[in-house]
């Protein structure tokens, strides 16, 4: 059964192959570029931690290779779902092939499981290969950037992850649906679903995050902002807390509770009056403060009476998070299998 | 000896609808059987039934003594060719006797190439590409070549020409004579049928209405003319299948096992023909409202 298996699928299986391994010629020599690019530009500069100018020279490089690559990774276990999981056992409802197979002399189960796990195996090794070229190509642009939980999904063991559900889920949609373009619509629609479900839903909740009170200087991005009625307003945002996933982030009191906006505007009302008052011509965008050390002298004196809450899951637990989602997909994957095999050998018709 | 195909109060339903129900069967093994039925009769749910892609909904089903579709070894003995003949488009004629060769333990890769080169197939040549009827003839190659002790073949010869139904059911006599495989074959086409089968089952709307061998049938009805008389004044050991009355005359299709001795009667022999066409009238009429049967009597 194997051999029939691979009669099917080598097309499928050797064309992908093939892209994979130009898209690997390609990450190959522009990958040690970067890394050249990465040792003469960020590394002398990062013993001093003073690379911000660097730092952006180097991301930029190479810049629609990244773009391509990061739309790849996206596409990719979508498509594996799409191409490969629901064509599978589809096309043999929907033509009537299955007639044929599941009457020679190899029963129901055994044609399933070959099947499954051949195309299976192709397509973890396809999301693999690709998953494991891109880390790798990316290593030098995610350190500079500094935000692995924003990468989350596209590198590592996520994308295999997602690849094996998407198959899975592929698979079982089209043994129940029996016809090829509807299943794949409906593999594309489960996937995106869950994909958006699981990100939006579970994943914040898979661990209790941390709790830290900063210093609002340390915020990304810390000042003062025009509010719509006219008044001006304290914003921070953005902690400075390198490849943590920030869940959410809030300007507190000394006692630790949020600053409303009563606080916050009595706040810039007494001690910024040069700020809360500026001097705008109708029709124009506000040029706040006119004087810069205004502006400073009252950003240190809010950081004196405010504080900044992160609410973040620290960079440590990237691996963890990766795990767990891997798990929770793979997991997905096992029921879609089992939904399968339960179509195909009880409710086949 | 282990009957081939053995049903007791055997049943299919798709929701609410049953396509086969309360049939009971039993057919000698060796047979060529003729499964006769108009569409929609649940002659292809049966035969789904007998190779086991599909679930008895109530009854059961033995099929040379195994439960069909069971295991690996149920599966050997018995080869399917499925209505319209399936064969995978893309796959060429060689790889479909590969595909043979892979799953089936007893598969006669000599038998399969001949029988290919005999019939003019070109082995490089795409499935999807073949006329109707030499997909028809890769298809029973297949089901043939794994050396089955049944064949179940459903509507084989519906797709063809006469000329390709000619040759498709030499070709199946052939295999039948040379290795002694019983066969089951559907069909909405009588005159395919008589010329090849040695039994028949005659399905209406998803019951039995007649089974069992075609010389013990051919020789158990008759045609009877005679005067306008009330068909219920029969002997009780001739059943009427049919009557229709014209103004002085009556004509009956009756099953006796006795030779009809009164005088009255101008008795005929009946072609097999005739006689399922009035078993699947008889069917059709008892399983229709009084209205429509008004309508259809006339």
């Amino acid at each position: 059964m194997t051999r029939f298996a691979w009669l099917q699928s080598r097309t499928q299986t050797l064309t992908t192959l093939a892209a994979l391994a130009a898209l690997a010629v390609v990450a190959a020599i522009t990958g040690i570029r970067l890394s050249h690019l990465y040792d003469s530009l960020v590394a002398p500069c990062a013993a001093t931690d003073a690379c911000g100018l660097a730092s952006e020279q180097f991301s930029a490089h190479y810049s629609w290779l990244q773009n391509g690559f990061e739309l790849i990774l996206r596409l990719a276990p979508a498509l594996v779902g799409i191409f490969w999981g629901a064509p599978l056992l589809a096309r043999e409802l929907e033509t009537g092939t299955y007639r044929l197979a599941w009457t020679q002399g190899v029963t129901r189960t055994r044609w399933l499981t070959t099947k499954l796990l051949l195309v299976g195996a192709s397509a973890v090794a396809t999301a693999g290969l690709l998953t494991l070229t891109t880390t790798w190509w990316f290593r030098a642009v995610d350190k500079v950037g500094a935000n692995r939980f924003g990468l989350f999904d596209r590198r590592d063991l996520a994308p295999v992850a997602y690849a094996v559900f998407a198959f899975a889920l592929g698979a079982f949609l089209g043994a129940v649906i029996r016809r090829v373009l509807p299943a794949m619509a409906a593999t594309l629609g489960g996937f995106a679903f869950t994909r958006i479900a699981i990100t939006a839903w579970v994943r914040p909740h898979l661990l209790a995050p941390v709790h830290k009170s900063l210093s609002l200087l340390s915020a990304g991005r810390f000042g003062f902002t025009a509010t719509g009625n006219g008044t001006v307003d304290l914003v921070a945002r953005g902690a400075d807390i390198p490849n943590a996933w920030i869940q959410s982030s809030r300007i507190v009191t000394s006692a630790g509770d949020a600053a409303s906006a009563a606080q916050r505007g009595a706040f810039i009302n007494q001690y910024c009056p040069t700020i809360a008052h500026p001097s705008v011509a109708p029709g124009q965008v506000g040029k706040f403060p006119g004087d810069p050390s205004a502006f400073e002298t009252c950003r240190q004196q809010a950081a004196g009476v405010f504080h900044f809450a992160v609410t973040y899951q620290p960079a440590d637990r990237y691996w963890t998070f990766q795990w767990l989602e891997a798990a929770i997909y793979v997991a997905l994957a096992l029921v879609a299998v089992i939904g399968c095999y339960w179509w195909v050998t009880r409710r086949a018709n | 000896m282990t009957a081939m195909l053995e049903t007791v109060g055997l049943g299919k339903s798709y929701g609410r609808r049953w396509a086969l129900s309360d049939c009971t069967l039993s057919i000698p093994a060796g047979k060529v059987v003729g499964l006769v039925g108009p569409n929609g009769a649940g002659k292809t749910t049966l035969l789904h039934l007998a190779v086991g892609l599909l679930a008895p909904s109530a009854g059961t089903i033995a099929v040379l003594g195994d439960r069909p579709g069971s295991g690996p070894a149920a599966l050997a003995r018995v080869g399917f060719l499925a209505q319209d003949s399936p064969t995978y488009a893309r796959l060429t004629v060689a790889q479909h006797l590969r595909m043979g060769g892979w799953l089936n333990q007893g598969w006669d890769d000599g038998f399969a190439r001949t029988r290919v080169d005999e019939l003019g197939l070109d082995l490089r040549q795409r499935a999807g590409t073949l006329s109707g009827g030499q997909q028809a003839q890769l298809a029973l190659t297949l089901a043939v070549a794994k050396r089955p002790e049944l064949l179940l073949l459903d509507e084989p010869v519906a797709s063809l020409d006469p000329l390709a139904t000619r040759e498709f059911l030499q070709g199946l006599m052939e295999v039948v004579a040379s290795h002694g495989v019983g066969v089951v074959l559907s069909s909405h086409q009588i005159a395919d049928l008589e010329r090849v089968c040695d039994y028949l089952v005659v399905l209406a709307t998803g019951h039995v209405a007649l089974t069992g061998e075609v010389e013990a049938l051919l020789a158990s009805h008759r045609r009877l003319i005679g005067p306008r008389c009330d068909p219920s004044s029969l002997p009780a050991n001739q059943t009427v299948i049919e009557a229709s009355h014209l103004d002085k005359q009556t004509t009956l299709l009756v099953r006796t096992d006795q030779p009809v001795l009164d005088p009255a009667w101008t008795v005929t022999p009946v072609s097999l023909d005739d006689i399922i066409l009035a078993y699947m009238r008889q069917a059709r009429d008892a399983g229709t409202p009084s209205t429509t049967r008004l309508a259809v009597a006339r």
